[in-house]
């Protein structure tokens, strides 16, 4: 691919398979304020893998995830989807508005407060970038809405306004709005920590059948058991750095790390 | 009692023509004042907050000093402010004077004043929209004009509308005061009806009944408009979960 | 302080002092030391403050019972209460002052117990008309604003003293009342300062406030701006005072902690 995936150095992590790599993070460093949230992080995901961030609160999981797709921005490091860097000015700010907005297209974001768009209903929040953005001929966008809204198990719902849904059917749609613009990956911030108990099981059911298709996932969340079966890989963040990182059964079977034994204890 | 409703008649003797021209002159200013307001609103509003320091505090003097000056005095000094400069300017460039009409002078006068109250009324409609609307347009790689005009003014029109409906009812009071200057609007053209005939009473509840016809059907008109923007607005039940 | 010292902030002070000092340099101001223009613009000042006090005093004097029978009050006070709050804010007030003016001053004349009167003599002055002008344009603005206030006392509280036997007069003196007050104060800084920006309307019926005493200075002088600039200085530093004292007023507000 690029010169930059052909350069990588060692430390950096990930299956290793002759798969082509879809996410690439080095050495990330991001601060509000005084505040140094990540203090230099490296995670790599290849083309169909699920890689896991997993930590307590205020370890930098969710930051990670932001960083990946310029919601946040970075305060040093680099970032290379799809083995493209982003170009980035002196103080980390992106020097090209074009290639981020490119680059967004082509991941797909869950946030844990769903955040479909309350003033139109929930086929018009699937069809407004396709339609709005990408130019995509109306008809077209609504077909591949529909077949995405049937999917998930929302195709009775494509005219209801997202306050109407609950929270569970709200996330679903939600993933259907992401997989609409057909993302090279799929970023979950914590997709199930909103929802009430009972609502959990259905969205892990979409997220879980995404996974079995093969798409590369980004997925910060709490839920373990789920996180040990559809993972590849699994990173353990503690107090912005990586504490613990490997695959699933490696890491919630025989976890060395003090701090990930009483994390694992803490959560289960 | 009789006599003086015949002088609402429409045809002369009666004043109700007259009167109807004046209402359709205080319509035009009201309507076009609003309209410049909102978008000095609307670009005072951004301006306000993703401004840098120096259009933030000139925007923040804009808005003090117009809402804390009476109207008149705003509508006076602006009149013979903005037209002194104009010509002044066109004397310069090598024209002739020329006079503003007192519509189009209206139009501008009223319409900075409402500039200020729209711009702080947008400010913290823009600021009130949820930050995740926002960021999942974002992360969607909508690029920043479309977040605008798709998501953030769609989203906050629920939320300003009741004050741009005030600011509204505002604008159509605020054209009384044209009255002052001498304009023909609504207001003058009932007094100068009422001191002609002497029937102070018939005439000045008359006009006040026209402005109460207008506020109410504005009103109701605002109302709907704010029920279509809030059409996603979370269903309102007894009790919760 | 230290927000005013950003570089740019000092660059926008100076230059508004510049402005203030060219109009005060290039400006025509004389006739502020002519002894007839400074009583002129003493009592214009004067009679704003004290048209804006009174009309502030009677007009809340009003809207709390209008306020109160809107929002708990039986139908047959509710409704009044709220066509009079609806025509208030409905018209604009140039039109109600002349109406009263106009109107009232020509009817008064023909009525002959009122002719013969005591109070003729201040009945044929204008300021009557205009105090009851502002008294009432308050009162439909500010009755509206209570309202909301009696409206939004969370019903847990009455229900409390209720419970516990207190009079419903009690309830409103001791419970109702303070806290919707307490809630308004901030809304009553802002509505102040427009019932001081409305006070100018009343030169339009010959009651000589500061702004009728400013445009006298311009018919005399036949000057435009310098008596415009020096009322919006006045009215500038009047809406301070309000602002502050409205500050202070909220400051005083109890905090119960323990």
């Amino acid at each position: 691919m690029s010169i930059a995936t052909a350069a990588a150095p060692g430390n950096v992590t990930g299956s290793v398979t002759g798969k082509a790599e879809a996410i690439r993070v080095e050495n990330l460093h991001k601060s509000f304020g005084p505040h140094e949230v990540l203090k230099g992080v490296s995670i790599s995901a290849k083309e169909g893998d699920v890689v896991t961030l997993i930590g307590g609160s205020g370890s930098g999981k969710s930051t990670l995830l932001r960083c990946v797709n310029f919601l946040e921005t970075p305060s040093s490091g680099r970032i290379l989807i799809g083995g493209e860097e982003v170009r980035c000015r002196g103080d980390g700010t992106p020097s090209d508005r074009r290639q981020i907005e490119r680059i967004r297209q082509s991941l797909g974001m869950v946030f844990q407060q769903f955040n479909l768009w309350t003033h139109k209903t929930v086929l018009e929040n699937l069809i407004e970038v396709p339609v709005h953005v990408l130019k995509k001929p109306k008809d077209e966008a609504v077909a591949t809405a529909r077949k995405l809204l049937d999917r998930v198990g929302l195709a009775a719902k494509e005219n209801a306004y997202p306050a109407f849904l609950s929270g569970g059917q709200q996330q679903r749609a939600a993933i259907a709005r992401a997989l609409c613009m057909e993302p090279r990956a799929m970023l979950f911030d914590e997709p199930t920590s909103a929802l009430d108990p009972e609502l959990v099981g259905e969205v892990l059911a979409v997220i879980r059948s995404l996974a079995d298709e093969g798409r590369t996932m980004l997925l910060v969340t709490h839920e373990m058991k789920f996180a040990r079966e559809v993972s590849d890989h699994i990173v353990y963040l503690y107090n912005g750095l990586i504490e613990e990182e490997g695959p699933p059964d490696q890491l919630f079977g025989a976890p060395q790390s003090a701090r990930l034994k009483q994390f694992l204890k803490s959560v289960s | 009692m009789e006599s003086t409703l015949g002088l609402l008649a429409l045809s002369p003797p009666g004043w109700g023509g007259t009167l109807l021209v004046a209402l359709w002159a205080s319509i035009r200013i009201a309507v076009g004042a609003f309209g410049i307001g909102l978008v000095i609103g609307l670009a005072g509003a951004y301006g306000k907050i993703y401004g840098g320091p120096i259009l933030r505090d000139c925007l923040g003097v804009y808005t003090t000093m117009v809402r804390a000056l009476p109207e008149l005095i705003l509508i006076l000094l602006l009149y013979f402010g903005l037209t002194d400069l104009m010509n002044r300017a066109l004397l310069v460039m090598g024209y002739e004077r020329i006079q503003i009409s007192g519509v189009v002078a209206g139009i501008i006068v009223l319409g900075v004043v409402q500039g200020a109250y729209a711009t702080e009324i947008l400010r913290g409609a823009i600021l009130a929209v949820p930050a995740g609307q926002i960021e999942a347009a974002k992360a969607m790689g909508m690029p920043a004009r479309k977040v605008a005009s798709r998501i953030t003014l769609p989203t906050m029109l629920g939320l300003a509308l009741p004050g741009l409906s005030n600011l509204w009812l505002i604008a159509t009071k605020d054209t009384a005061l044209m009255a002052i200057v001498g304009f023909n609007e609504l207001t003058l053209a009932t007094r100068q009806a009422a001191s002609t005939t002497k029937a102070f009473f018939t005439f000045f509840i008359a006009a006040g009944l026209i402005y109460l016809v207008i506020t109410l059907i504005s009103t109701w008109g605002f109302a709907r408009l704010e029920r279509w923007a809030r059409r996603g607005d979370p269903p309102r039940q007894a009790g919760g979960r | 302080m230290k927000a005013l010292l950003q570089p740019h902030r000092i660059v926008m002070l100076l230059i508004a002092a510049g402005l203030v000092m060219w109009i005060c340099l290039a400006g025509r101001w004389d006739w502020l030391w002519e002894p007839k223009y400074q009583t002129l613009i003493l009592q214009g000042v004067w009679r704003t403050i004290w048209l804006l006090a009174l009309s502030v005093l009677i007009g809340f004097a009003l809207a709390v019972p209008l306020g109160l029978a809107q929002a708990s009050g039986p139908w047959y006070l509710a409704v009044p209460a709220r066509v009079f709050c609806t025509v208030i804010r409905g018209t604009p007030l140039l039109l109600q002052v002349w109406l009263l003016y106009y109107g009232l001053g020509s009817l008064f004349p023909g009525i002959p117990w009122i002719r013969e009167s005591d109070l003729w003599p201040i009945l044929r002055q204008a300021w009557p008309y205009a105090l009851l002008a502002l008294s009432l344009s308050y009162a439909g603005y500010e009755g509206e604003v209570m309202r909301g206030a009696f409206a939004s006392v969370p019903r847990g509280q009455i229900e409390a003293a209720r419970a516990m036997g207190m009079p419903r007069h009690k309830i409103l003196t001791r419970i109702s009342f303070p806290q919707a007050l307490q809630s308004v104060l901030p809304t009553l800084g802002g509505e102040t300062v427009l019932q001081l920006k409305a006070t100018p309307l009343v030169a339009t019926i010959t009651v000589l406030e500061i702004y009728a005493a400013s445009s006298r200075v311009r018919q005399d002088l036949l000057i435009t701006y310098e008596p415009l600039f020096f009322v919006a200085a006045v009215y500038l530093a009047l809406a301070g005072v309000i602002v502050l004292g409205f500050a202070w007023l909220e400051s005083r507000r109890p905090r119960r902690t323990a």
